[in-house]
């Protein structure tokens, strides 16, 4: 029951070149992953953290990122919400 | 302590910057390790010192003997010292703007010290310990000196002779040198030291060049000879000791036995991974029996987070020991460990140089090689001299060997000795990367005269009599 999954936040690195609406695409993408609550991008430390069910894998978020065409993204490690 | 690198590289040669600049651009925080120089061996003691000191021997040699009647011989006077300094801030040079300038405007740190694996995620650098979640290996090799009796009691040079600022250097041009070895490097420096006055002797424990077409080897034998090179093939070396102010070198052939006296000695018998001092074991990480460090196509290593690339892998799944396939693994393994991009390396189509004088390029199999995989093939071995290029500028030595399908016509390898094969293999690479066959070689214009209509030519050879084309290989 995916209901009853954990919060976790999951740490991304994040990489491309640099442009004008890069964080709104690259947070869209995360967000469009269902089970991603939110995502917070921040490109100048080229990094991302994404709130999200605790199944949501690493590997499809870093999917949506590169099928922007323009960015990569890899998991770095993720911890419960409690941490945060 | 500070957060672990996504990415830790060991080594700082052309397999870890290429890794280290794709990682960077896929937004992973990585760094280099290194306790020589940064650059590796290719920037400060291989390729880039060996072509500069090769390309003024070049100069030296044609002067001296011109190929043309009417031109007199003139003799370059050899200042080696000055020779070495130019060459030492030629590699000073590159490696401030290709490598330290490259490294820093691409936010990829550097640190300095020798490194050893302590744990899965962690190397031991000089007394800090550094963490990564991902590691690259790309230590590369180092001259491999073999078990020769007396050879620890005697000085000898090795290929880092080439280095600017460490001990192997070499200042005092030799007056005369016993090279030991029959590959790329040892041809190369023997021909080297030989154009720029030492009197030279090459000592090989097969022909030169096992392992390529053995026409090449052949053919640059005769041509060292001619230059007063000494060549000794079927060697085998029972004892070195020191003579006088030199060395005397015992050598076994077939023919008989004989004692070789030098004022120097080069060790060039081949290349020795840079793993034993890493304590692979301490990551659990497999090498094969000659401390090779064991990978999969896609270049990992039996630990999933652990990749290694370049020389340190040796010849598995095709691979070379060679600069742009380091540079090029490197790459493939930023982004399979980065962007899972899962790919495979492919050592099919790989162009190499032997920038010997007459030069050797090659790129595919050897006909052995074809035969030893059941390929049917079919050959045609060109002489140089048909070129009109090679005719007319005096350089008819070398011929060009093709190897084609008899299935497809599809190039399999060709092997060129002689003027300029170290650019017109790039024709045939980029040929066999179309898995282009013989007829496409007949069908484009090349340009004339020159070297590369050899491939014309030689691609004619397969059904024509070559002797009796006029212009352009029509
Ligand atoms: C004389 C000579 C001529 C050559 N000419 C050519 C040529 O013309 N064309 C060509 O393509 N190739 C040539 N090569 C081969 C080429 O230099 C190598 O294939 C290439 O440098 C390999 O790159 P790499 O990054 O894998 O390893 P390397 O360049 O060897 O770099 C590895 C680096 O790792 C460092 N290292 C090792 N162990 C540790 C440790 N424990 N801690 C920290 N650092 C460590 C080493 O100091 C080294 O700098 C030549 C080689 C020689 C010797």
């Amino acid at each position: 029951m995916t209901d009853e999954q954990p919060i976790v936040y999951i740490d991304l690195g994040v990489g491309g070149m640099p442009c004008d609406d890069c964080v709104v695409r690259v947070t869209e993408a995360l967000e469009s992953v269902p089970g991603v609550t939110d995502a917070a991008v921040d490109l100048g430390s080229r990094s991302a953290v994404v709130r999200a069910r605790a199944d949501v894998e690493g590997s499809a978020l870093a999917r949506a990122v590169r099928a922007t065409g323009q960015y990569n993204a890899f998991e770095r490690r993720r911890r419960p919400a409690a941490d945060a | 302590m500070p957060d672990p690198y996504d990415l830790l590289i060991l080594g700082s040669g052309s397999t870890a910057f290429a890794a280290a600049i794709k990682a960077n651009e896929l937004g992973a925080r990585g760094a280099m390790v290194e306790r020589r120089k940064l650059g590796g061996t290719c920037a400060n003691r291989g390729c880039l010192p060996s072509k500069n000191l090769i390309e003024a021997a070049r100069i030296v040699w044609e002067a001296a003997h011109p190929r043309y009647d009417g031109l007199a011989a003139a003799k370059v006077e050899v200042d080696f010292p000055a020779l070495v300094r130019q060459k030492d801030d030629v590699v000073r040079d590159y490696r401030t703007k290709k490598y330290a300038a490259v490294a820093e405007g691409s936010g990829v740190e550097v640190l300095s010290g020798d490194a050893r694996l302590t744990g899965p995620h962690t190397i031991a650098l000089d007394g800090r310990t550094i963490e990564a979640d991902r590691l690259l290996i790309a230590t590369g090799s180092r001259p491999k000196v073999p078990p020769i009796a007396g050879l620890d009691s005697v000085p000898y040079l090795t290929s880092d002779l080439l280095e600017a600022d460490e001990a192997g250097r070499l200042d005092e041009l030799p007056e005369s040198l016993v090279v030991l070895g029959g590959g790329y490097v040892a041809v190369e420096l023997a021909q080297l030291f030989a154009r720029l006055g030492s009197r030279v002797t090459l000592v090989a424990r097969s022909g030169l060049l096992r392992g390529y077409e053995p026409m090449l080897g052949e053919t640059l034998a005769e041509a060292f000879r001619s230059e007063g090179i000494e060549v000794v093939t079927s060697a085998r070396v029972e004892r070195v000791s020191s003579d006088g102010g030199g060395v005397a070198v015992a050598v076994e052939t077939p023919a008989a036995g004989r004692i070789i006296r030098a004022e120097r000695l080069l060790v060039a018998t081949g290349r020795t991974p840079n793993t034993e001092d890493l304590d692979l074991a301490a990551a659990a990480v497999a090498a094969d029996g000659d401390g090779f460090v064991t990978v999969n196509a896609e270049l990992r290593t039996n630990q999933p987070h652990i990749w290694a690339a370049g020389d340190v892998i040796g010849r598995q799944h095709g691979s070379q020991m060679a600069t742009p396939v380091g540079a090029r693994q490197g790459r493939i393994v930023a982004e399979n460990v980065l962007a899972d991009a899962g790919r495979r390396f492919d050592g099919s189509v790989i162009p190499r140089a032997i920038f010997v004088d007459p030069p050797i390029g090659v790129v595919g199999l050897t006909e052995a090689e074809v035969r030893a995989r059941h390929l049917p093939a079919v050959t045609a071995t060109t002489p140089l001299g048909y070129v009109p290029r090679a005719g007319a500028i005096h350089r008819p030595e070398g011929f060009v060997k093709m190897i084609a399908s008899t299935i497809d016509e599809r190039i399999l390898g060709v092997h060129v000795i002689g003027e300029s094969a170290p650019e017109i293999i790039h024709e045939a690479a980029m040929a066999m990367h179309f898995k282009a066959t013989i007829s496409d070689f007949l069908e484009l214009i090349h340009v004339y005269p020159t070297m590369a209509e050899a491939l014309k030519i030689g691609a004619q050879a397969f059904s024509r009599d070559v002797s009796k084309l006029s212009c352009c290989a029509e």
